[in-house]
């Protein structure tokens, strides 16, 4: 088990080196460069092949990358071009908004679908079931932007019960912030995981190791939770993994909605001004969270069931 | 003797169709009947239902099930609860899935005895004891691991030592030792043989195999399409069966014809035993001609790696699965490979078809060397031997009908002129399926027609040499006999090489014309049939043999 932590560690390893080059090249290659945008457009071109130099931006591409590569792994993510602080920082501060959103959002899409789906496969095709069902479908074709605003409009503008902007200070002021945009990120996810989970719980309950389970005469409650619902969870926990990189996604709407000093806005406010280390310190932030989610949610698939880790190996 | 188990009338149906038909017996303390019957005939439906443990689709019409003055098909639910496990117990068929895949052996063994007043430390205990007294080897050890770590035969020892932890009154053993070998299947028999007579415990025993059921059981009872057709002490209906059905049963089973013959009486004809010539390959094997296929020092490895890489000072797991095998089959000849599971037969029919890579040795397929073999070589190779894959049902994809599916050969190699209806039509026709069949798909079909199904479609690329994986397992001994019919019929027809790798002695004895044994990799013993059954020099193969004799109780007076 050890042996397998550490490779699937080595292997997430290897793809964010592959990420961060793939990436400081999409993003070098995309319109408009950044002497113009910091410069203005009074800069002469010897100005701007001044400050070109300066970041190195008239290298050839592959010691660019390697220069880039070199300096994230020392943990040099350049300076924002804005503010003049180091790119790290600026990250440091905006990065644990963006976690607690996308935790939240995980504990709402897992914590309410794992439940709901598990229910309705227990009471299958009964009313209950088919009420599920269509909150489920219902939840995931609602896009996460419509939530986001009805909800500002309904729980903020019209009962006035939580607040419609910012992050908060302090941890009870922050969850109560954290609430409307964790639901925007998180309720569509409840849908598709209720109906994940109802699906292999189906699958499941009919193996003979859940029918012996009962001829021993095990109380039904041990044997949905601790039987059925550990092996059941595993997709769960898999679709969960790689939803955290959907969910990066709409936590860049829900930060620009709700106005919280997230990654995701960092992201949205670099990008407009072409401040490319604080861009690609972003990318990089959100793809380092995407990378770190999928090894745990493969890791958490070996420790449920130890047959996963010989199916991926 | 005092009953313990009075079923009256009982009749479960899965929608439409009844699948236990007013069905009564009675079971008496201590006894062991055993339930005979073809899948289908009901005879799992009929015990699951006895502590009311069917799937939801079933519903039991009628019926009592009387158990220590209470009727269990009408207890509550939580009383009925209090007696599963602890005074009825089941053992399932497969021990691959009987298992939760996600906890530990000693976690689900203490689960067993959740409604014990004994302390944790005491209850493990008690585990160990358990798997001790079932013969497990180290099984303090084997309580910390997870079923997939575990041998097939293990983890039967696992599910019988759970049934019997808490001592039952009766245990129901729903084909137990039908997903085993033949070596493990005796040793399964032997140790529930030995539990029944420590605990005293009434057993109830399901198996499509009468032998098996011979050798372990007072009482047997036949079923048939949800009805008993018999029910009577083993050595009277195995002596004089009364019913016909019973009585065309015993006659068709492969292993209980003693006299090998390449026609074996089916269900249909029952009643002319032994029809056809015995298994004599002179003018049928082509002995003067090169061999169709020759192996010599085959040798196969299987790599595990461990953390580090190699060149870190990582470790390397080398398991010799394959080690200097040699043999050849003629034109025209079948050759049986034997042994038990993880003997390694089918690493060498995998090496044969190019699926594993080989460390040493020489595949000869006629005059190509296949071992040297590139891409074109091998896919021209592949035209010339065909695999008749283990599990015919789940080898057939489910969305095509078998129209499509016999004929993909022909498209997979080029040939997607030829991939017409009519040459499907003629590929079932030779496997013995009506044309109708094309239109079928695979979920339609019976064990047996599925193992044509496979058949046709081995044929779709005239191969000459085929390589059979278990062609019988799983299949009722009614229709174990018409398969080995279609294999000896299509090589006279054809003049096919057949490599029939199998478990199952008694298809050996009627469909081979030698036999080579391995055991642990290697090629022990090799030799014409008739020699090695009465006169085998290695004593695996004799234990191999022994093994299959066990089936074969009441044979002389039968």
């Amino acid at each position: 088990m050890f042996g397998y932590i550490l490779r699937r560690i080595a292997l997430g390893c290897a793809v964010l080196l592959l990420a961060i080059s793939t990436l400081y090249v999409i993003v070098q290659a995309a319109p408009g460069d950044p002497a113009s945008a910091m410069l203005g457009p009074k800069a002469t071109p010897a100005i701007k092949a001044a400050f070109a130099e300066k970041l190195g931006l008239d290298q050839p591409m592959p010691v660019q990358i390697a220069r880039y590569v070199g300096s994230v792994l020392s943990g040099d993510l350049g300076t924002d071009l804005r503010s003049r602080r180091p790119v790290t920082e600026v990250l440091a501060a905006h990065a644990p908004y963006t976690v607690e959103l996308i935790l939240a959002a995980l504990v709402i899409a897992a914590g309410l679908g794992i439940p709901l789906g598990c229910a309705a496969a227990v009471r299958r095709n009964s009313f209950f079931d088919r009420a599920i069902g269509l909150l489920s479908v219902s939840l995931i074709s609602v896009p996460p932007v419509i939530i986001a605003i009805y909800g500002m409009l309904l729980f903020s503008a019209a009962l006035g019960w939580l607040p419609a902007i910012g992050a908060g200070e302090g941890l009870a002021e922050r969850l109560h912030h954290l609430i409307l945009p964790a639901v925007a990120v998180g309720i569509g996810w409840v849908g598709y995981i209720a109906r994940l989970v109802r699906a292999s719980m189906i699958e499941v309950l009919s193996a003979n190791y859940i029918r012996n389970a009962r001829a021993f005469g095990l109380a039904e409650g041990r044997i949905v939770y601790r039987y059925a619902l550990r092996t059941a969870v595993a997709p769960t926990v898999t679709v969960l993994g790689v939803g955290v990189g959907y969910m990066l996604g709409s936590a860049v709407f829900a930060e620009i909605v709700f106005a919280r000093p997230g990654i995701g806005k960092l992201m949205y406010d670099a990008v407009i001004l072409r401040n490319y280390p604080v861009t690609l310190g972003a990318v990089l932030a959100a793809t380092t969270l995407l990378v770190a989610a999928t090894t745990l949610a493969d890791i958490l698939n070996a420790l449920i069931d130890p047959r996963f880790k010989e199916s991926r190996e | 003797m005092d009953r313990l188990l009075q079923v009256d009338n009982l009749a479960v149906r899965f929608g439409p169709m009844q699948a236990v038909k007013w069905v009564s017996f009675t079971l008496h303390r201590g006894e062991t009947l055993g339930i005979v019957g073809e899948s289908g005939s009901g005879k799992s439906t009929l015990i699951w239902a006895l502590t009311r443990l069917l799937p939801e689709t079933a519903a039991i019409n009628s019926g009592e099930v009387w158990f220590e003055g209470a009727d269990l098909l009408r207890l509550p639910p939580d009383r009925l609860r209090a007696l599963r496990g602890t005074r009825i117990s089941y053992i399932s068929q497969d021990p691959m899935t009987s298992l939760a895949p996600g906890l530990t052996i000693g976690q689900q063994m203490m689960d067993v005895l959740h409604r014990e007043p004994w302390s944790a430390r005491e209850k493990r205990a008690r585990v160990i004891d358990a798997l001790d007294w079932v013969s497990l080897p180290e099984p303090e050890r084997r309580t910390e691991m997870y079923p997939h770590e575990l041998s097939g035969g293990q983890r039967q020892r696992v599910s019988i030592a759970m049934a019997l932890m808490l001592g039952p009154d009766i245990l129901l053993a729903d084909e137990p030792t039908t997903a085993l070998d033949a070596t493990l299947e005796v040793e399964v028999l032997d140790l529930l043989r030995r539990l029944q007579r420590e605990t005293g415990c009434a057993v109830i025993f399901v198996s499509h195999h009468l032998g098996t059921v011979a050798t372990l059981c007072d009482r047997v009872m036949v079923m048939k399409d949800g009805e008993v057709r018999e029910d009577g002490p083993v050595a009277r209906v195995f002596a004089a069966p009364q019913d016909d059905y019973t009585r065309r049963l015993l006659l068709c089973d492969p292993a209980h014809i003693l006299t090998p013959t390449r026609r074996q009486p089916t269900m249909a004809d029952a009643g002319t035993p032994g029809a056809g010539p015995a298994p004599d390959p002179a003018g049928r094997v082509k002995t003067e001609e090169a061999p169709a296929l020759s192996v010599n020092g085959l040798s196969v490895t299987y790599t595990r790696r461990g953390v580090l890489p190699v060149a870190l000072g990582g470790s390397v797991d080398r398991v010799h699965a394959v080690r200097q095998v040699g043999f050849e089959i003629r034109k025209g000849e079948t050759l049986a490979l034997i042994g038990e599971s993880g003997s390694g037969k089918s690493t060498v029919a995998r090496a044969i078809l190019g699926l594993v890579r080989t460390d040493g040795g020489t595949i000869l397929l006629g005059t190509d060397n296949l071992t040297a073999a590139d891409r074109a070589g091998w896919q021209a190779a592949r035209a010339e031997v065909a695999m008749m894959f283990q599990d015919p049902a789940g080898s057939l994809s489910p969305r095509r009908t078998l129209g499509e599916q016999v004929v993909e050969p022909l498209v997979v190699h080029g040939r997607r002129g030829e991939a017409t209806r009519g040459k499907a039509v003629e590929l079932l026709t030779l496997a013995g399926l009506d044309g109708g069949f094309a239109d079928r798909y695979p979920h339609e079909l019976s064990g047996g027609q599925a193992r044509r199904a496979g058949v046709a479609r081995a044929l779709a690329l005239s191969p000459r040499l085929i390589v059979a994986d278990e062609p019988t397992a799983g299949l009722d001994v009614s229709v174990q006999g018409e398969v080995i019919n279609l294999l000896n019929g299509l090589q006279e027809r054809l003049g096919l090489s057949i490599l029939l790798i199998t478990h199952n002695m008694a298809v050996v004895r009627h469909a081979a014309d030698r036999v080579a044994v391995m055991l642990k990799g290697q090629i022990v013993e090799t030799g014409p049939t008739a020699r090695i059954f009465a006169a085998p020099e290695h004593d695996y193969t004799a234990r191999l043999i022994a093994a299959a004799h066990h089936d074969l109780p009441t044979h002389e007076s039968a």
